[in-house]
């Protein structure tokens, strides 16, 4: 496929409609002022990702301490304890700090752009959005250091083992997810107004780009459940310090009224870490196959009806913590439902292949795996869904690999995917296709490695979360362990790859791609600070 | 109104014509669409109910 | 792309080898219950339609990717609607879905049905062990790790049963419906073996049903499931099936131990007596968060060795073993260990590793504590 690839487009057949004029309306402070101060959504976009970047990497070394641990049975470099507190900040860390954000970034830097607006409809508020992030998480990295150490009770810190039994630091655990939440939802306000109404004069709600739409759903979803999240955040901290005994048993208290108040927030969490990431594959996969996307009403239908849906199924995660017949039955076929919307998502992307004219640039390659590899993770969604089995599967590594495969070489691939399509538009460069190749190869073998042996540990028995396993796992996890090294130092070929794109390369007219239809790509390459200043001519494309 | 109910039911559904879209778009109140498919969203949650009530006996 | 194809299917066949060749344990167990076969059926059963959709929709994109590329000279269609294959693909899916709902929800209502049990068992789980009560049977004991520490860190061969291997397992009959009631002591624990495909959560201030009828004798093991702390990987299940009048015999010859037990309480026993049997007590129960040594670890565990302030106060050291502190890990064994039990761990914490209090604390006297 390598020496495939279409001509780019050439510099000259790309003029811009309108926007671009890069006059600065007053005096900017410099250096890092600048940066602390700005309320330029591509430069809050940019910090947005910069921080997302860090925290994956700080999350991946966690990662990789548990990883390493594993490779053998029996303790060898940490003692449970640390262990526990690395599962836990592992997954608070991806979540909180690296998915979430990164999604943000994007939706800063694309949806003025794809809107054909001039900036966020909040900008103060928007800064202020992005600066709690750092200042939360590097509260929550400190607890580390303090006596008792970090949290320690996975990342979805089950009471009464967060509470009556978690470390000291647990309460600057709970600030810490307090401020994250608050930047959450901020974000997402700022979002909702900005697509509500600041669009393109012309285009209407169904003329939006599906990044935008699913954007868009997220956001609701966003406002709907992090108060959630933050009440029961607020329990615990009375649990703990105030004395109360919401979820302490010995107090009259209800520890599976946690679960509930958890997953009601969790799982529309989890779709809000794969909406955005539907709404860039299908952006990027009509791009490459130089033909609209197949049936974008029933994608954004889709998007709401797993929206709607989400609401309805948290119990899922809870089929062994004896709920009533008639909850786990309700819980169980509601959970079937929505596996529904999902594959028509797959099904119309497949459709978009067909009969197109298809090149496997970086961006698509990576859009291309995440369609296949997402959908394992869907089947074994399906799989979970039963719940008599699911008596079977849960808390064991067979979980452990689904949540993995659609959050991995799903909503992960996906932001990737977003990075290499958009980068153009950010740096005026295209990015190193060569670069890009291998840093795909190396990341779609290793990821298979780290979590394909995984569904065969767990449905053979392996529990999650244990730093010490039995003989009969040990092939299984040290295969784990070898994917897990090579998908983390193959990232470093993407930190690699966008640093040189930021640094040179190729240069990008505005239209980058040749099959790239939205706003975005009418703007000039990079695209300069202030864009749209006056709203475009939208004339919308018949989806 | 049964053509509102007929749209929002394609859009649980999550399939419609474009030209059938396109009329609603041009022609339908969106208040109309939001009200139905909230009602319809309950139909659909005591519909399960339901039927995991009568299973479970 | 001739080339991937090759990669793919070579890939392939290595995993199909692979899997032959390591058969055992790639797999859920099907188990040695009706239900457990249920349930297995049930995992096939939506693994291999997960499968066939995966090969469909799977072969239709790389038969798009392949024959729609560029670099074949391929010219994009631009259609982008049809609304009647989109309503079979939603359709379809649906009903599979329905269909696979309908044996799964006579597998639940099944596994639901805990009536009629020959025998209960009360299940609780502590932090790090089990504790299994034979209700009504007048019998009850704690099922702790024994693989030793030397193998765990590795200054040892690791054992046949590593990590799953107990000090007494709990004993079962086969072909009697054994129903389980399953609580905790702290926090939320989750009793598993997956042979006999029970899984259940034992939470703090409830009680769990579940139930298994084993149809063949044998030792079964599994572990704990759910994340309680620090040693959750070290506490596992380990439940030993046998045929019906072995087992009777087996509970008849517990009960008489425990009756001479409860008898031991009325003696008085000796200083050295106490700390034999309250160091046996100790290493199976206190260890794990007190350490071997009684150094603790601070600040979540407090040290007992030269701990001043509980060697000046011995009726403190009594009523916190007895009644646990709470807002705090140390839990209440009152009710999870018998007197004799209680006064020989006081007395040995009170006397060991340099604590010279020389105070013995009599089995009568936690009786008497205990019935007030
Ligand atoms: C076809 C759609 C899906 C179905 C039917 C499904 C079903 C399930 C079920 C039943 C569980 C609970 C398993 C257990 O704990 O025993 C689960 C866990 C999980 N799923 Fe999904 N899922 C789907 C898609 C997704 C997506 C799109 C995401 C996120 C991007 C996701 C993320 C997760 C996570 C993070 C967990 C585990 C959380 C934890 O316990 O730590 N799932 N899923
Ligand atoms: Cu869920």
């Amino acid at each position: 496929m390598a020496s495939n690839l279409p001509p780019k487009p050439t510099l000259e057949h790309s003029t811009t409609t309108s926007g671009g004029l890069a006059h600065e309306h007053h005096e900017r402070p410099r250096g890092m002022l600048r940066w602390l101060l700005t309320t330029n959504h591509k430069e809050i976009g940019t910090l947005y990702l910069i921080f997302s970047l860090t925290m994956f990497f700080i999350g991946g070394i966690f990662a990789l301490v548990v990883r390493a641990e594993l490779f053998q049975p029996g303790l060898q470099l940490v003692q449970p304890e640390f262990f526990n507190q690395m599962t836990t900040m592992h997954g608070l860390i991806m979540v909180f700090g690296a998915v979430m954000p990164a999604f943000v970034g994007l939706a800063n830097w694309m949806v003025p752009l794809q809107v054909g607006a001039p900036d966020m409809a909040l900008p103060r508020l928007n800064n202020f959005s992005f600066w709690l992030l750092p200042v939360a998480f590097t509260l929550l990295l400190s607890t580390l250091l303090m006596p008792g150490g970090g949290p320690n009770f996975g990342w979805t810190f089950y009471a009464p083992l967060s509470t009556t039994y978690a470390p000291p630091s647990t309460t600057f655990f709970i600030l810490s997810l307090h401020m994250a939440g608050i930047s959450s939802i901020l974000g997402a306000i700022n979002i909702i107004a900005t697509i509500l109404n600041l669009r393109a004069p012309g285009m209407r709600l169904m003329d939006m780009p599906l990044f935008v739409w699913t954007w868009l759903i997220t956001a609701f979803l966003l406002i709907a459940v992090m108060p959630i999240l933050a009440g029961v955040i607020t329990m615990m901290l009375m649990d703990i310090n105030f004395g109360t005994s919401f979820f302490n048993a010995a107090g009259g208290g209800d520890p599976v009224l946690f679960q509930h108040l958890f997953w009601f927030f969790g799982h529309p969490e989890v779709y809000i870490m794969i909406l955005p990431a539907f709404g860039i594959v299908s952006a990027i996969i009509p791009t490459f196959a130089r033909k609209p996307l197949f049936g974008y009403a029933s994608m954004v239908y889709a998007t709401a009806s797993i929206a709607i849906l989400s609401f309805l199924v948290w119990a899922h995660h809870m089929f062994v913590v004896g709920l009533p017949l008639v909850a786990e039955l309700f819980f169980m076929f509601t959970t079937m439902l929505i596996a529904v919307p999902t594959g028509v998502k797959v099904f119309n992307w497949i459709a978009t292949l067909f009969q197109g004219s298809i090149t496997f640039e970086t961006a698509m390659l990576f859009a291309l795996a995440f369609v296949v590899l997402f959908s394992i993770g869907g089947f074994s969604g399906l799989m979970l869904a039963i719940a008599p089995a699911d008596f079977q599967y849960h808390d064991t590594y067979f979980v452990v690999a689904h949540f993995h495969y659609v959050l991995v070489p799903g909503a992960i691939f996906a932001i990737m995917a977003g990075v290499y399509y958009w980068l153009p538009k950010w740096t005026g460069h295209y990015p190193d296709e060569r670069l890009g190749r291998w840093h795909f190869w190396m990341s779609v073998i290793g990821v298979n490695l780290t979590f394909f042996p995984m569904h065969f540990s767990g449905l053979a028995g392996m529990p999650r979360r244990i730093p010490d396993y039995a003989l009969q796992f040990a092939d299984f996890n040290m295969v784990s362990s070898v994917g897990a090294l090579m998908f983390g130092v193959s990232q470093l070929l993407f930190v690699w790859g966008v640093i040189k794109c930021v640094r040179g390369g190729e240069k990008a007219p505005a239209k980058a791609w040749e099959g790239a239809e939205d706003l975005e790509w009418s703007v000039p390459s990079p695209a300069p600070l202030h864009t749209f200043d006056t709203p475009p001519d939208f004339k919308p494309v018949t989806h | 109104m049964w053509e509102v109910i007929k749209s929002v039911l394609a859009a649980f559904f999550g399939v419609q014509k474009e030209r059938q879209r396109q009329h609603d778009f041009q022609h339908g109140k969106p208040g109309a669409f939001i009200a139905v498919g909230i009602v319809m969203a309950a139909v659909l949650v005591m519909l399960v109910a339901a039927v995991a009530i009568m299973a479970a006996r | 792309m001739r080339k991937t194809l090759a990669w793919i299917m070579g890939a392939g066949s290595f995993l199909g080898l692979a899997s032959s060749t390591l058969a055992n344990g790639w797999n859920m167990p099907a188990g040695v219950t009706d239900v457990s076969r249920e349930i297995y059926s049930l995992h096939m059963t939506i693994f291999w339609i997960c499968v066939v959709i995966g090969i469909v929709v799977f072969g239709v994109m790389f038969y798009s990717l392949f024959r729609y590329r560029r670099s074949r000279g391929a010219k994009s269609a631009n259609f982008h609607e049809n609304t009647s294959v989109e309503v079979v693909w939603t359709a379809v899916p649906l009903l599979i879905l329905v269909g696979m709902a309908l044996p799964a929800t006579a597998t639940l209502k099944r596994m639901y049905d805990a009536s009629e049990a020959d025998l209960d068992v009360m299940v609780t789980g502590q932090q790090w062990r089990w504790h299994y009560e034979y209700l009504g049977e007048n019998v009850s004991f704690t099922s702790s790790l024994s693989t030793p520490r030397s193998q765990i860190n590795g200054e040892e061969e690791k054992g046949e049963n590593y990590l799953l291997d107990v000090d007494q397992p709990l004993v079962l009959p086969v072909g009697r419906k054994v129903r389980f009631l399953m609580t905790s002591d702290d926090v939320i624990h989750s009793w598993w073996v997956p042979d006999l495909a029970v899984k259940q959560d034992s939470i703090p201030g409830f009680v769990n049903e579940n139930w298994v009828r084993i149809e063949e004798p044998g030792i079964y093991r599994g572990q704990c499931a759910e994340l309680c702390g620090k040693d959750h990987a070290f506490m596992p299940v380990v439940v030993r099936a046998l045929e019906g009048d072995e087992f009777d015999s087996w509970l008849a010859e517990r009960r008489k131990e425990a009756e001479a037990e409860a008898s031991g309480v009325d003696r008085e026993w000796s200083m050295d007596e106490l700390m034999e049997r309250g160091e046996q007590v100790y290493g199976a129960i206190c260890a794990t968060c007190h350490q071997p040594d009684g150094s603790g670890a601070e600040p979540t565990f407090p040290a007992l060795a030269g701990n001043e302030a509980l060697l000046n106060d011995r009726d403190r050291h009594i009523d916190v073993v007895l009644n646990g502190v709470s807002g705090t890990p140390m839990a209440a064994f009152r009710s999870n260990l018998n007197p004799v039990e209680l006064a020989a761990v006081i007395t040995y914490e009170r006397n060991a590793w340099g604590n010279e209090s020389g105070d013995v604390v009599q089995p009568s006297e936690i009786q008497a504590l205990l019935e007030q």
